[in-house]
């Protein structure tokens, strides 16, 4: 099999004041995948992903990138990142550009957006300025494009246009995207790989067209055996929900419960639901 | 143009609701030999689906017989008449098992179903 890695993480550990906030991840990324970081407020999603961008240093561990990976190809978009708050939006093209040897820049997304050349980068509203950094950045075809919480704050229109970016990138540079987001129901139908972390590690790490096999729903109203794995249990007056993970075939015959297939939405809600309910314990 | 039903709130994989898509036209004769079907590219765009998604239907389509790619012109339909047969009959069949199922869960005999079905079809 051919070699397909972009990024391999080794053993990558970050403290900040004596609290591990990463803890000893080892994995690695492909070439072209989509990848969703997910999981509760202070899991470490983007602790790891400013490491990735190299904005962060790791107190031990390796990221490996692909050799042929340069630095003017990979790309971060995040909320709380300054651009050149005084430059003009032309100005910040001219000087971006100039930085990452840029020579055909593209003003197709400033252009649906009617955004002005001649107003300052601190005058735009956030989802004017995603708009504007994804244009810097896409201009750059980058190999690797990380974006921190982004999608959530920018209302439906620009959301649109920059999932229409992405897919182009997808497409055209076939881009390593790999996106963190607490609500991913806004990344909707791009990622193909999902990824849940809880305290500095990842609890989920699975293709998403492999998740409906690997975890499932029973609805009934009494305990169930002790050899099915439950990753979370909800728990009313009329009912129990079981989320069964990982399931095994074996199961559907040794049992005669009605495994059912959930979705998404309610997959990623059922593994946070996890990590609160063990943290009552 | 094909409708597309995508439903990401389905557990069913998104490839697997775009191939369905694609193969039910191809199967109802919406969608005929030497139709071109969208670039990856556009459908993608189309659907809001990861181009990486719409490129596996696109394979899994063309190794199954369904479809043929060409360097520089895109995609196109394929009728293979007995595949196609093949396709309609695991259809059906499927449909039937979940009718029978059904059937036998509201504890009708054989008997009963098949003097149904025989009497339903006499109506037709």
């Amino acid at each position: 099999m051919i070699n397909n890695e972009i990024i391999k993480v080794k053993n990558l550990n970050i403290n900040f004041n004596k609290h591990r906030v990463i803890d000893n991840l080892s994995l690695s990324f492909n070439k072209g995948e989509t990848v969703l970081i997910t999981g509760r407020n202070g899991s470490g999603k983007t602790t790891f992903l400013k490491c990735l961008g190299g904005v962060l240093f790791p107190d031990s561990g390796l990221i490996q990138f692909e050799n042929k990976v340069s630095k003017k190809k990979i790309g971060i978009i995040s909320d709380k990142m300054s651009l050149l708050e005084d430059y003009t939006l032309e100005q910040g093209i001219a000087f971006h550009s100039e930085i990452f040897g840029i020579d055909k820049f593209n003003f197709s997304l400033i252009n649906q957006l009617n955004l002005k050349y001649e107003r300052k980068i601190k005058t735009l509203s956030a989802g004017e300025r995603a708009i504007y950094h994804l244009s810097l950045i896409i201009s750059q075809k980058p190999e690797l494009l990380l974006i921190d919480e982004i999608i959530h704050m920018i209302d439906a229109y620009i959301r649109e246009l920059f999932l229409d970016a992405l897919i182009e990138l997808i497409n055209d540079v076939n881009t390593t995207i790999i996106m963190v987001n607490h609500t991913f129901s806004e990344t909707g139908r791009i990622p193909e790989r999902i990824l849940i972390m809880e305290q500095g590690r990842f609890i989920l790490d699975e293709k998403r067209e492999n998740l409906n096999k690997k975890i499932k729903k029973i609805i009934i109203n009494k305990e169930i055996e002790e050899d099915i794995p439950v990753l979370f249990k909800k728990e009313s007056s009329i009912q129990k929900e079981f989320y069964i993970y990982p399931f095994k075939e074996e199961f559907n015959s040794k049992y005669k419960y009605d495994f059912q297939d959930i979705n998404l939405t309610e997959i990623i809600k059922s593994f946070i639901g996890g990590c609160y309910a063990k943290k009552r314990v | 143009m094909i409708k597309f039903n995508i439903n990401e709130a389905s557990p069913v994989p998104l490839y697997q609701q775009v191939k369905q898509a694609i193969l039910l036209d191809i199967v109802s004769e919406k969608l005929n030999e030497g139709d071109q079907l969208p670039s990856i590219r556009a459908l993608a765009k189309i659907l809001k689906l990861n181009p990486n998604t719409v490129a596996k239907v696109y394979y899994t389509l063309e190794q199954e017989g369904f479809i043929e790619g060409k360097r520089g012109s895109g995609y196109r339909v394929k009728v293979l008449k007995s595949r196609i047969d093949k396709l309609k009959i695991s259809i059906i069949e499927a449909e039937l098992k979940d009718f029978l199922e059904k059937a036998s869960c509201l504890g009708f005999k054989k008997k009963y179903i098949n003097d149904l079905i025989g009497r339903l079809l006499n109506d037709k």
